[in-house]
């Protein structure tokens, strides 16, 4: 172990990934001139606020060493809610939305349960979660084919995923704003040092008095809430909500809290780094559909930079 | 020789190392029994050989992804690039296997071999780059799903008929064989200097090294049998299946994952059998057959799997913690 | 001395980041001889043995075996030239069996390169029978195993190999006195047969019993070896300064009058079978015995981290129930753990973060922790305990054994908890360290706290505690005042049953 201690050293990782963010997008500037507009790096940033959402709730889990594998049922299930429940007017935008986010901190809550009374492993836990999310989904919505399902997302929500608000779009102001309040939460506050305290060593921190299980419960909740969160302005942003969107932003939420620089064994990490990381991975995808490559080629280099990425910054430290 | 009062609990012992194990063969008597009830309330019959030879058949890649899944998990790591070796092979398959038996022959051994070598890339980054499992082999995911999409753009290709009766005999249960081959295989590799070494590091990799095994080397035949496992199950898919889809693979990372935790296997390494986490895969199709059966709805099909996985893992832990109270 | 050295070190140096842990360090060891190694933590032993033992590669300097240079890639290349290590930290694989531990890498196999489990079993059986080891099962599990069951088998993996050097780090710290006699004649008869012996020990009687030769390490580097040695002369050598009077005077015991802080009616449960007793205000509380007799369970369960079968705990007279380590601090109760590094500290986060831990609450509002505030405090705790330690952000797992105690004493000062149950809080601390220790329970108890203090140290509960509860069995054995009390006392009401038997 370094004396230069581990937080700077977190730090750093998130910086490297900022850096290859910035990479990317000059390489997008090589294959395509009109990549570093400034219309399109927002446009890219925008599409990066979704992963980020998501991997918001990630990095609450895997700083305790957990991990959140219901993301993609939840944040479906948030999208078609807030859909159905809302009918597509603004009027009940606002009690569908207070709704929606709740649904979502409950199911995540209910993963905290499991994992911290009934001791299964995280990944059992979302896992099957997620299974159960998927169910419910498919079963209550008919398959998509109830009379609701058409609905369009409230146009005041579609305004907020599309909308632009002092030169930026509103998206990014509210990424912006969750930016602020979960980096406070982790850093300032004594839920966000007892979120690394268990990460760092579950048993000690509970000897030390911690609250350890309302912690892990919190946590999740918070996981929940971002996947629903995230869901509301898919659905704000494509207008329609259907199956397996969720899909894509599970392993995407991971990987980008890893390039950002977070030990998946907790403990360790920042939400600045998994928003680097966020950006990394959309402006990856931007620069590969600017190449026009097949989704094949898009999955495999995709595959080979998480893996480049890791190589340079994620690895782990030789034992002694 | 040991005292008496520890050989009259031997029974305890035996129970308490196999707690997953002897609960895996609980949950699978108890899922027959209510397939079997509910088989026959509905369709006036027990069932018989046809049921069971496409039980088999169907469950044969999971139980392939299952084996594959604990190699790697025994070493505590997660291996999730299963179902990309699956959905490789099950390409490859479609576009390789000739007519001829000498054709499919080569072109099996060709696809295995491919596979172990997909596991040994794993290994290697797992191993040499120090990186985490689950994190290489997020990425290798990727990487494998892609080469199997380049390879079988759409789902198509041919699987000869005898490849399929080889393997997938639907009238004959000669599934039943490869299940038994395979429980002998883990059973001889348990107890050798391999099978040793893996369970080792999963125990502790510090400990295992200072008494000489080479971790680098367990961890590398791990998932190099991991590979040649998962590889393995794509082309029983793709005789099932008698044609190839390079997307079907996909789901055997996490069903590979829930049957190896029904099992018994410790997420955490070094404990657990594959007999374990191969009945655990029987038990997940039982599942299927009894939702079937018992005419619920298939769109809520997700909704009983995970709320069963929950409730199984729960089960499972506190008997563990009664047994070991008891003792 | 005639014969030539069977194993050496010369001038061997491995630094761990920026820590040099050995610093041009020379060692040498005699065949048939039993030779001691001792320093405070930190000193540089555990690294030395980990280098001759061939699980840590130096990064200069040379190791000679049997006068020929040998560069170790691994353990492997040691064990090959009959050199077999205990280290401090067990090597064990927790979910294997004893058997399965015992004879790793070595199991009988039949033709086809196979082990069964019976044969297993049937030689390790026969390896345990061999050393005169017949309460442990080879078929138990590593994981289910007291700690000096472990102790005890990672002992015996070594000495089945018949080693022509075994190294020994430590390995009566878990031991109790029959298991240490026990390893004190295996040691013998190696000695006999010309084995070189090397062996570490914080305990000053067990080194004068057994070695022929004691070499002392400070600060990573050998500083004199000796065929006979005082206790004084070496504790001055390892600490470089003169320590006078080693245990400082116990205050005054309180009168029976006091008030009681804690009390305890009938509690039971793991291996805990029903005990009774009073801590009063101002007064240490010895709790002794042999190790897995209960005590870890009473610790526990006095701190709400385990939950007591039957029984009652009364606080002040008043009956509270203790659900949770929370529970218990909000009560006035601190606990410091039998292991440091896994339950005590967060080792990779800060010394600050480590010392504010269990006051967060109370140095924050509204959950949002007040910075100046905590700076305060945290400085204020690392000056009245002379924490050394470069700042207050560095990592705590950077500092010493010794400062890293006082870190995690600090944090239950800092809670301001008047019921104090220390766990064998002096076990790999080093002599300067201890003291420092010793001192501030005195000051601790002066000022009425109250603290319950288990140690495997039967020498520091007589000199230490006011009066001294002995478990044996779950139960309380004896309950022997502290006048004139001595360790041998402590020590025969702990093994009563055992020698009658």
């Amino acid at each position: 172990m370094r004396g230069a201690g581990s937080l700077d050293e977190t730090w750093r990782r998130a910086l490297y990934a900022f850096a290859a963010a910035v990479l990317l997008f000059a390489l997008g500037a090589v294959v395509r001139p009109g990549f570093v507009r400034p219309d399109s790096i927002l446009a890219v940033l925008t599409v990066a606020v979704f992963v980020g959402l998501v991997a918001a709730g990630q990095t609450f889990v895997i700083l305790i060493g957990g991990i959140d594998l219901s993301v993609p049922w939840v944040l479906n299930a948030a999208a078609i809610l807030l859909a159905t429940s809302s009918g597509g007017s603004d009027a009940r935008a606002f009690s569908a939305l207070l709704l929606t986010l709740g649904m979502g901190a409950a199911v995540g809550a209910v993963n905290g349960l499991g994992i911290a009374f009934l001791g299964v492993p995280a990944v059992v836990m979302t896992l099957a979660m997620n299974g159960i999310m998927e169910g419910l989904t498919l079963g209550l919505s008919g398959g998509m084919t109830c009379a609701s399902c058409a609905s369009y997302a409230p146009p005041a929500i579609q305004a907020l995923a599309h909308g632009v608000f002092l030169f930026l779009p509103t998206a990014l102001w509210l990424w912006l704003a969750v930016i602020a309040i979960v980096s406070f939460i982790l850093g300032a506050t004594v839920f966000g040092r007892a979120t690394y305290a268990i990460g760092t060593n579950l048993r000690a921190s509970e000897l030390a008095g911690l609250r350890v299980r309302a912690t892990i419960i919190g946590l999740y909740a918070l996981s929940g809430l971002a996947a629903a969160l995230a869901g509301i302005m898919l659905v704000g942003f494509g207008g329609q909500a259907s199956l397996g969107m969720g899909e894509p932003f599970l392993f995407q939420s991971i990987a980008a809290v890893v390039i950002g620089g977070a030990s998946i064994l907790g403990g360790r990490g920042h939400y600045l780094g998994s928003v680097a990381g966020a950006i990394c991975l959309v402006a990856l995808i931007s620069v590969l559909l600017a190449m026009n490559m097949a989704e094949y080629g898009r999955s495999i280099i995709y595959g080979v930079i998480i893996l480049v990425l890791l190589l340079l910054y994620g690895r782990e430290s030789r034992e002694s | 020789m040991p005292p008496r009062a520890a050989r009259r609990s031997l029974l305890a012992h035996a129970i308490a190392r196999n707690i997953g194990l002897v609960l895996v063969i609980f949950l699978l008597v108890f899922s027959i029994f209510l397939y079997g009830l509910i088989y026959g309330l509905t369709e006036g019959r027990l069932p018989g050989g046809f049921e069971l030879t496409s039980t088999v058949n169907n469950t044969m890649p999971l139980v392939l992804a299952a084996m594959a899944q604990t190699l790697v998990v025994l070493t505590r790591g997660l291996d999730l690039s299963v179902g990309g070796v699956v959905d490789l092979a099950n390409a490859l398959g479609a576009i390789s296997l000739g007519a001829t038996p000498a054709r499919m022959a080569l072109a099996s051994a060709f696809i295995l071999l491919a596979g172990a070598g997909l596991g040994l890339v794993n290994g290697i980054l797992v191993a040499y780059g120090r990186l985490q499992p689950i994190l290489v082999t997020l990425a290798t995911l990727s990487i494998y799903q892609g080469l199997a999409i380049r390879i079988l753009p759409q789902p198509g290709g041919a699987v000869p008929e005898g490849y399929t009766a080889l393997l997938t005999n639907p009238s004959v249960p000669a599934a039943l064989l490869y299940v038994v081959l395979l429980g002998l295989f883990w059973t001889a590799f348990r107890r050798s200097q391999a099978g040793i070494a893996i369970i080792a590091i999963g125990n502790d990799e510090g400990a295992a090294a200072a008494n000489g095994i080479n971790p680098l080397r367990a961890k590398l035949l791990a998932y190099t049998l991991s590979g040649f496992f998962a590889a393995a199950a794509g082309l029983f898919l793709v005789a099932t299946a008698t044609a190839g889809d390079a997307t079907t693979g996909n789901g055997y990372t996490l069903t590979s994952i829930v049957a190896v935790v029904l099992g018994g296997v410790s997420l955490f390494g070094g404990r657990g059998s594959a007999i374990g986490a191969m009945l655990g895969a029987f038990v997940t199709t039982m599942i299927v057959n009894i939702l079937f059966f018992a005419h619920i709805d298939p769109l809520y099909q997700s909704f009983y799997e995970g709320a069963f996985l929950v409730i199984a893992v729960v089960l499972a832990e506190g008997l563990g913690r009664f047994v070991r109270k008891r003792r | 001395m005639s014969a030539a050295p069977s194993l050496e070190a010369i001038t061997a140096s491995k630094a761990y980041g920026g820590v040099q842990a050995l610093d041009n360090a020379s060692f040498s060891a005699l065949p048939g001889e039993v030779h001691a190694l001792v320093g405070e933590n930190g000193a540089g032993k555990s690294t030395l043995i980990k280098v001759l033992g061939g699980r840590v590669r130096p990064d200069s300097g040379t190791i000679r075996i049997d006068g020929a240079k040998v560069v170790h890639g691994g353990p492997n290349d040691a064990h090959l030239l009959g050199c077999w290590t205990v280290f401090q930290e067990l090597t064990l694989l927790p979910w294997m069996s004893v058997a399965e531990n015992l004879l790793l890498r070595r199991e009988p196999r039949n033709a086809l390169g196979l082990t069964s489990p019976r044969r297993l079993v049937a030689a390790a059986g026969r390896v345990l029978e061999k050393f005169g080891i017949t309460e442990i099962d080879p078929r138990a599990l590593i994981e289910d195993l007291p700690l000096a069951a472990r102790q005890v088998i990672e002992i015996v993996r070594a000495l089945s190999h018949e080693p022509r050097i075994l190294l020994l780090d430590e390995p009566t710290s878990a031991l109790m006195e029959r298991e240490t006699a026990w390893l004190f004649a295996q040691i013998r008869r190696l000695r006999a047969t010309g084995t070189t012996i090397v062996f570490t020990s914080h305990r000053w009687h067990e080194v004068e019993t057994i070695a022929d030769r004691i070499t002392v390490f400070r600060g990573g580097r050998d500083v004199g070896s000796f065929t006979t040695l005082a206790e004084e002369e070496a504790v001055t050598l390892m600490t470089g300064q003169r320590v006078e009077t080693f245990y400082p005077p116990l205050p005054a015991a309180p009168s029976a009058r006091a008030d009681a802080m804690l009390s305890v009616a009938d509690l039971a449960g793991g291996r805990l079978a029903g005990v009774s007793f009073t801590l009063h205000q101002g007064e240490i509380l010895g709790v002794g015995g042999l190790a897995g007799h209960g005590h870890r369970e009473l610790f526990l369960m006095l701190f709400g981290a385990e939950r007591p079968h039957a029984g009652r705990i009364l606080l002040r007279g008043r009956e509270v129930r203790l659900r949770s380590p929370r529970g218990a601090i909000r009560n006035g109760i601190a606990l410091v753990p039998e292991d440091r590094k896994t339950e005590g500290l967060l080792l990779p986060l800060s010394v600050r973060d480590n010392l504010t831990l269990a006051v967060l609450d109370r140095l924050s509002r509204f959950g949002v922790i007040g910075r100046a505030a905590e700076r305060a405090q945290a400085a204020r705790l690392m000056a009245r305990l002379a924490v050394r330690a470069p700042n207050a952000a560095i990592p705590v797992g950077t500092l010493s054994g010794g400062n890293q105690q006082k870190v995690l004493l600090g944090r239950w000062l800092l809670a301001d908890c008047p019921i104090l149950l220390f766990y064998d809080v002096t076990r790999g601390v080093d002599v300067a360290t201890k003291h420092e220790i010793y001192e501030l329970m005195m000051e601790l108890a002066r000022s009425g706290s109250a603290i319950l203090f288990y140690s495997s140290d039967a020498l520091e509960l007589a000199h230490l505690a006011h009066r001294v509860l002995v478990l044996r069995e779950g139960r309380i054995a004896a309950e022997l005042p502290a006048l004139d009390l001595t360790a041998e006392q402590i020590v025969a009401a702990a093994m009563r049953e055992r020698l009658a038997a």
